[in-house]
């Protein structure tokens, strides 16, 4: 049965989807809260993620960004226990070591439009919900679209 | 307040391997003089089809029918993946290794570039361009390979980027995106190197969009030009489309493929995909130029000069995208060209001109190509709702992996899928992004066959034919040593005689082959290189395969020493 949009994250609590071993034994992916970068005024965009203790989750677990470019991103883990972090980036995956109440930070590069999953790539981290979102907005450059009448979209 | 730990700055995960982090730069003194002689120097593959020709042909012999039992491993590379990728069950290791006095550069899927040791193996660099997630691909995360000039490595990106890397460090020199990826474009060809261009092509063609190839200055990354291959309302060939509405505007005839080029005529010799929807050419009234088609582009200007349309108003997805091989006939400046339709060609290369059409696969019912090229389509998806079947199914009697020829034999040696396919027509609205095929497609899973055939084409008769199976969809190699290379798609990489194709030697790689082998020499020891990799759209050419493994690796193969 198929549920309203509004009555989601209501349905999700209460199934237990986004908890540590209450509906199934991990976390749904990218079950957090949504965030936004902010944008500096050189351009670059900044922002943080956490892991909170004993959810196994990065909160924001969506981080939205404005546009392509650079990301200077601090992460933070808050847990009890050892995490990691490994992110996409042109030209190669950034990788973070996080132990207990640590806190670190990446530089990455990322196109747009588009998304990117990153995870704690250590035991099943990635699969318990230690896998986050990265969404970037905007469109491909003028240059690089196609010479043709505006098309309808979904 | 929690007194944290300085976890530090995050590393290239680069650092954390024993990857060398730097190359020789061998790179550097590739010209385009060089590429242009590329056969010159067989030690080295300095071009995605070894030259300009296409040929895929290697003088070297060392390894010859004589002592091919003998070939072993002497490396295997293995690249695996991490994290969540695009098409996590569809990628496929396609690339077609380049190999530079010693130096090996290669794509994976998903954005990997790596330097590699030739003679040993060992990681020099990598590079990995992060692909969005959600980037449009109708076929599989694929990418098929670099091209190399200048000191610098040039490859495309799954959301429609072509980058210039540094050859000895593997870091971005520039980055320019060259199509939309909310229009459902993409990129997954190598590029092809002429004078001081970089040459590229778009996918796309299964979303509506336009096809399009691009030029860029290969030092700065400055776009040169751009040749739309649906012409607009007006332009030369907007006659074979309708006159009112856009259906020209997501056309298709996409330049998925590498072309060819020939100096003398200062012509590229490029393969365009099928218009779109596909399958439903109700929408599409006409021929429907320039897709399906084979277009001569003056390299200097992107001006198209001449074509030649394999299918007019394909209504079977029977892209034309595949390799045009250059070579001379009696004399004559002719190209061949293996059609997904089923049918084999050859044309004179300075016009157009059609000398000889063949069939090259046994079932075809699709219609029928006369020798002198009249097409009479008899078996399409017509009426809405009504299922046809055909031969070849939609991706053909041969796909894109490559034909080679060899100057010594003066054969051609083609990979064929024997397989059909069941279309019902299926109208949908265009939308930006979506899918537009016009047809729900099911391809025949328990009926297919493949064979490795040798072709003269002199008169288009086959000369010998190794049965198989399953379909053969990776490229074929031919050596000097009278060998021809190819792989199966349950992963077997086999060696025939070029003249009988007897089976002379094979080894199980363990995963199914969709790549195209290279060859070259170090210290005077010749090595045959293959992606091993199973995937991309398997559903389309081998669905009875669909649940063989996965595969990761880089094999590399030579004679004990």
């Amino acid at each position: 049965m198929a549920t309203p949009a509004a009555e989601r994250s209501a349905l999700m609590s209460e199934l237990g989807l986004d908890h540590q071993n209450k509906g199934a034994i991990g976390r749904l992916l990218a079950s957090g809260q949504i965030g936004q970068a902010e944008e500096g005024a050189d351009g670059a965009m900044r922002a943080t993620v956490r892991i909170p203790p004993d959810e196994l989750t990065w909160e924001p677990s969506v981080l939205v960004l404005p546009h392509s470019g650079r990301l200077d991103l601090e992460i933070i883990n808050d847990d009890l226990n050892t995490h990691c972090a490994l992110l996409p980036s042109n030209g190669d995956f950034q990788f973070l070591w996080l132990v207990n109440h640590s806190r670190g930070t990446a530089t990455l590069e990322l196109d747009g439009p588009g998304y990117y999953w990153y995870g704690s790539p250590t035991g099943n981290d990635e699969g318990r919900g230690l896998t986050g979102a990265i969404v970037v907005m905007g469109d491909a450059p003028p240059e690089a679209r196609l010479d043709r009448p505006q098309q309808p979209r979904p | 307040m929690t007194d944290y730990v300085d976890a530090g700055r995050a590393v290239d995960q680069a650092k954390l391997t024993t990857v060398v982090g730097n190359a020789p730069p061998v790179a550097e003194a590739v010209t385009y003089e060089r590429i242009l002689n590329a056969r010159n120097e067989p030690q080295n593959w300095l071009t995605y089809y070894g030259a300009y020709d296409g040929q895929r042909y290697s003088p070297l012999d060392q390894i010859n029918t004589e002592n091919v039992k003998r070939l072993a491993p002497a490396w295997v590379f293995q690249c695996g993946s991490a994290g969540l990728s695009a098409g996590a069950t569809t990628y496929a290791f396609e690339a077609a290794p380049i190999i530079v006095d010693g130096i090996m550069y290669v794509t994976g899927w998903d954005g990997w570039v790596w330097a590699l040791d030739a003679k040993t193996g060992q990681e020099l660099w990598r590079h990995r361009h992060a692909i969005p997630f959600d980037v449009s691909l109708c076929c599989g995360n694929v990418n098929r390979g670099v091209a190399v000039a200048r000191g610098k490595i040039f490859f495309v990106t799954q959301n429609a980027h072509v980058v210039a890397l540094d050859a000895t460090t593997g870091k971005s020199v520039w980055d320019k995106t060259y199509g939309d990826v909310r229009d459902g474009e993409s990129a997954t060809l190598a590029p092809l190197i002429v004078k001081d261009l970089v040459i590229v092509g778009s996918s796309g063609g299964e979303f509506g969009v336009r096809g399009h190839l691009d030029a860029f200055n290969l030092e700065t990354g400055e776009h040169v030009w751009r040749c739309y291959m649906v012409p607009k309302p007006g332009e030369p060939g907007s006659d074979t489309w309708p006159a009112d509405g856009q259906a020209w505007a997501r056309g298709g005839a996409n330049c998925w493929i590498t072309g060819t080029f020939d100096p003398e005529t200062n012509l590229l010799y490029w393969g365009t995909g099928n218009p779109a929807p596909d399958f439903d050419g109700e929408v599409r009234p006409g021929d429907n130029l320039f897709t399906d088609s084979l277009v001569a582009v003056d390299v200097d200007s992107g001006q198209i000069r001449w074509h030649y349309q394999y299918n007019p108003h394909d209504v079977w997805d029977y892209d034309s995208i595949s390799e045009h091989i250059l070579f001379e006939l009696d004399g004559r400046k002719v190209m061949a060209h293996f059609d997904k339709n089923g049918y084999g060609y050859i044309l004179d290369r300075t016009n157009g001109e059609l000398i000889r059409a063949f069939p090259f696969v046994d079932r075809i019912d699709w219609g029928e190509v006369t020798p002198d090229g009249q097409v009479t389509p008899k078996n399409y998806p017509d009426a809405e709702g009504v299922p046809v079947h055909f031969w070849p199914g939609p991706a053909g009697g041969k796909e894109w992996t490559h034909a080679a020829y060899s100057p010594k034999t003066g054969l051609l040696y083609v990979p064929i899928q024997d397989v059909g396919a069941t279309a019902t027509r299926r109208r949908r609205e265009f939308k930006e992004g979506i899918p537009y095929w016009g047809a729900g497609v099911q391809v025949d899973g328990d009926d297919m066959a493949g064979y490795v055939s040798a072709f003269d084409p002199a008169t288009g008769g086959e000369v010998w034919r190794w049965r198989n199976d399953t379909p053969m969809c990776a490229s074929v190699l031919a050596t000097g040593g009278d060998l021809v290379f190819t792989g199966e798609p349950t992963g077997e990489f086999n060696a025939y005689d070029a003249r009988t194709g007897e089976l002379l030697w094979q080894f199980s790689c363990g995963s199914g082959h969709h790549s195209s082998p290279t060859t070259y020499s170090v210290d005077g020891r010749q090595y045959i290189a293959v992606p091993s990799g199973w995937g991309g759209w398997i559903e389309g050419f081998a669905p009875g395969m669909l649940g063989a493994p996965h595969g990761a690796a880089l094999l590399v193969f030579a004679l004990p020493q």
